[in-house]
């Protein structure tokens, strides 16, 4: 087991490794000038000279990708061209934003999906099943900026029951950041109102981000106990005598999980990197957010750390996901 | 604010939780308390990503600006929207003297202090400018280049005096203008030194702590969320009523609006035409049109061999341009019709108009020209939003329009602007659709630029090289009198208006909106706001 997982972390530094190189030379053969973009248009050559050399961008690609490799091992992921700044201090700070709501949205998707999912095979082609196949179609097709429109629209502009775009009532601050999760912070601060104002600003972008997630996890859920129902030794089961819900529970559910499990897992990760346009609409200060301002200014150094951490954060979450298969079915051995 | 929570620690997490969740689930906050924070805090939302640091002498963008100047006193600033006057801010008066090498400023300080508790004197001022000069910021130029000044240049002979020599190639006046933009603003030098690391002049910490004497200070800047600022108590510009300013990021003018609508922001920054429209006839809304010194424009690359080294082209292209068209139906009166390089509201501006829209007579001048079938060009356009807050493609696509009825067929190329600025400072942009705003408020910040190739900047951007126009720009640049001043930027606009190798599109305004509650609020074509001027009722 644990050969196991040390050769699954080698195998992830390669292909780390293979999106860092990826990255790099994407974003280097953008024809356009980073110090360009930097300083703005008023900006003058000696400047624009003064900062390329700076930053190293006078020297070819090849010796620039090395200097980056180099700090990179030593765990320096380099410096901003916009803001001059850590990347490693500016993902610390943008990530619990992306994380916080990236779980909400799981957790949502986590409470809808798989009842709904559930209720469909259990009442196979009644109305329970018509309805969730047609959430599942819907919430699967619906562009995720759009719901988070229509969202904001109804629920904050004309009914007013939740809030608007941020992480917190503006006329509020937030309390100090120690996780970098506000509703932890707010715990940690003993703040319980900010507590309450973080945990409803939650509600709609975690609804929206989550939409998708729980359309899939529906039908995902669906069809695995769909197809686990019928199987014999569920029908064992059942002349057993054993009542219904043991039978659904214990013997269904525990079988149909895992394709579940793997569907959810790819989820974490797509959330995680697919938060940019519900970020952008709700004000979100997450590396979403981070990674669309970044890529506009051509600031490669912090694109590279954006799609490191992505990469990094969906490679431990599919290794998880592995290791969850070994607990659920004994059958599954890494030795 | 009232807390729900008492601050002893001693409830359990589990139960604290429990208890927490009561709340949620009650999702009633005590409004009383609110409701007094509410009054006494303005929330402006908008799209800041531009702050990269709030170190004033490194600071160049708008949004740095705008915060610095609430932070900061300069020597001397401008009073709400007239910008043609400077005025007394840390100086309570000063004096200009010409001297052998060139002119002397002599100010004298009034009495002020830090919000750190400690005075201002004219040591912070010299370190303050020393400081830029050393550092070579994005704004360093103004002092080096424009001012001319070195370290040594600014000397302190007592506490309350300082001292600017000023050598020939400069313009006192216009040290003066650029004085009162954020380059200029004072820093507690004792604390700067104190957080010094690596003899960054402190830069690095004043880049999220504030080290003034301005009507606030920082309380926090929460990066792409929020920045916070507090009444400073100390200072001698004071805040009337309101107590804390928060700029909340809302990047989406349509977070912006519903946002405002509910009452959770009271000043929205970024509103579309269209949206400003809707918002003019809301009575709970105060729709601002503020004006800025902004020129959305065309640039003809007169290159030889390029269709717009005849001088007869270019001027077809400002006849044919539907400037009214542009103004009224694209920016829904958010513009304003300029022709000439000067924007309006800066001393030297001109107000001329003679290009009439007229597809005919741009017709006629390219057959003179010797092109009667007009001819193809490649149209760079960025992506993304304009001047007066239109979308650049539906400008374009006017534009294109227009010049399609005389026979010129540009082809339309969009880019990140950052990909359109290193196309046009390659000198390789054809035809480009772009913006200028002048580094100060002084008609040389178009006026060098746009008119003098050698400058390098926007004539030669559009290699368009003018003897008479380079020196035009140059002797206005230091012209010390006034009225000559002022005629030789009237020769000067004169000559580029007819000659020059753009054809202006408008002058936009910003729409502002704000709730009805707030008052006071006045935002200059600078883009500044003095929030210390701003009240809720």
């Amino acid at each position: 087991m644990l050969i196991y997982i040390l050769r699954r972390l080698a195998l992830m530094l390669f292909v780390l490794w293979g999106v860092t190189l990826a990255a790099f030379v994407i974003s280097h053969v953008v024809p356009a000038d980073p110090a360009a973009a930097a300083l703005g248009n008023n900006a003058r050559e000696q400047q624009l000279q003064d900062f390329r050399v700076r930053n190293g961008l006078d020297k070819p690609m090849v010796v620039q990708y090395a200097v980056y490799m180099e700090r990179l091992a030593q765990g320096d992921l380099g410096t901003s061209l916009r803001t001059q700044s850590g990347i490693a201090a500016d993902l610390r700070q943008f990530f619990p934003a992306t994380l916080e709501l990236t779980l909400v949205a799981v957790v949502f998707a986590l409470i809808i999906g798989l009842p709904l999912g559930m209720l469909a095979a259990l009442r196979h082609n009644r109305p329970p099943d018509l309805l969730a196949r047609i959430f599942a179609l819907v919430g699967g097709a619906t562009p995720v900026y759009w719901l988070a429109i229509l969202a904001l629209n109804i629920f904050h502009e004309r009914l007013g029951w939740l809030p608007g775009p941020g992480r917190i009532d503006a006329y509020s601050l937030a309390p100090p950041v120690h996780s970098g999760l506000v509703t932890v912070d707010a715990l940690l601060a003993h703040d319980g109102e900010v507590f309450v104002d973080a945990l409803r600003h939650l509600i709609l972008p975690g609804l929206v981000l989550g939409a998708f997630s729980a359309a899939l996890l529906t039908r995902m859920t669906r069809s695995a106990m769909l197809e686990v129902l019928g199987q014999d030794y569920i029908r064992t089961a059942r002349s057993k005598g054993l009542n219904g819900q043991r039978v659904i529970w214990k013997h269904a559910l525990r079988n149909a999980a895992l394709p579940i499990l793997t569907v959810l897992g790819s989820l974490f990760g797509s959330l995680l990197t697919g938060a940019v346009l519900t970020e952008t609409i709700f004000s979100w200060p997450g590396i979403g957010s981070y990674a669309t301002s970044s890529a506009v200014s051509l600031d490669f150094p912090a694109v590279m750390g954006v799609t490191l951490v992505a990469g990094l954060a969906y490679s431990l979450v599919n290794l998880l996901v592995d290791l969850l298969y070994v607990t659920l079915d004994p059958r599954i051995s890494f030795s | 604010m009232k807390r729900l929570i008492p601050a002893s620690g001693s409830v359990r997490p589990s139960r604290l939780a429990g208890r927490l969740l009561a709340a949620a689930l009650a999702l009633s906050l005590p409004m009383a308390a609110a409701e007094s924070a509410r009054q006494s805090t303005l929330v402006i939302g908008g799209d800041f990503s531009d702050l990269i640091t709030l170190d004033p002498g490194v600071s160049y963008e708008f949004t740095g600006s705008l915060i610095t100047g609430n932070l900061y006193d300069t020597l001397v600033g401008f009073e709400g929207n007239d910008l043609s006057k400077v005025r007394p801010r840390l100086a309570s008066s000063w004096k200009v003297t010409p001297t052998a090498t060139g002119s002397q400023i002599t100010f004298t300080l009034r009495p002020a202090t830090f919000s750190t508790g400690r005075p201002v004197t004219s040591a912070d001022v010299v370190y303050s400018m020393n400081r830029v000069i050393s550092l070579k910021t994005p704004s360093s130029f103004l002092l080096t280049d424009v001012a001319n000044l070195k370290v040594g240049s600014v000397t302190a002979p007592n506490p309350t005096t300082v001292v600017f020599n000023i050598p020939k190639t400069a313009n006192p006046n216009i040290v003066l203008a650029l004085l009162t933009f954020n380059v200029g603003g004072i820093i507690d030098s004792t604390e700067a030194k104190a957080h010094e690391q690596n003899g960054d002049f402190g830069s690095a910490w004043l880049r999220d702590h504030s080290a003034g004497s301005g009507p606030f200070v920082l309380n926090r800047w929460d990066r792409s969320a929020q920045v916070a600022l507090d009444a400073n108590p100390k200072a001698f510009r004071r805040s009337i009523n309101i107590k804390r300013v928060i700029l909340r990021y809302m990047l989406e003018s349509s977070a912006q609006q519903t946002a405002l609508n509910s009452g959770e922001i009271d000043v929205a920054w970024d509103y579309t035409p269209d949206a400003f429209k809707a918002a003019q006839s809301n009575p709970k809304l105060k729709a601002l049109k503020t004006s800025t010194f902004q020129m959305a424009y065309l640039g003809m690359n007169s290159a030889k061999g390029s269709p717009f080294e005849d001088p007869r082209v270019r001027e077809a292209v400002r006849y044919a341009i539907d400037q009214d068209g542009i103004i009224k139906s694209l920016l829904q009166g958010l513009g304003r019709k300029v022709q000439t390089i000067i924007p309006l509201g800066l001393a030297g501006s001109n107000t001329a108009t003679p290009y009439a829209y007229d597809p005919a007579k741009a017709k006629a001048l390219l057959a003179a020209a010797g092109k009667p079938n007009g001819f193809d060009v490649d149209f760079l356009v960025s992506t993304g939003s304009c001047s007066g807050g239109v979308p650049c493609q539906d400008l374009a696509a006017k534009v294109q329009s227009d010049l399609a009825k005389v026979g010129i067929r540009a082809n339309i190329k969009q880019m990140v602007n950052a990909e359109l600025l290193t196309t046009y400072r390659a000198q390789k942009a054809p035809l480009i659709q772009v913006a200028w705003s002048p580094d100060y408020p002084d008609a040389d910040g178009n006026g060098t630029p746009l008119a003098d190739y050698n400058a390098h900047s926007l004539a030669w951007r559009n290699s368009w090289n003018n003897a008479q126009a380079s020196k035009l720009a140059q002797s206005a640049a230091v012209e010390v009198d006034q009225s000559k001043r002022v005629a030789l930027y009237k020769q000067l606009t004169e000559l580029m208006v007819k000659e020059g190798p753009y054809a202006i599109l408008y002058q936009p305004y910003k729409p502002v909106v704000a709730s009805a509650s707030v008052l006071g609020f006045v935002r200059n074509a600078n883009g500044d706001v003095q929030f210390e001027k701003i009240s809720k009722k």
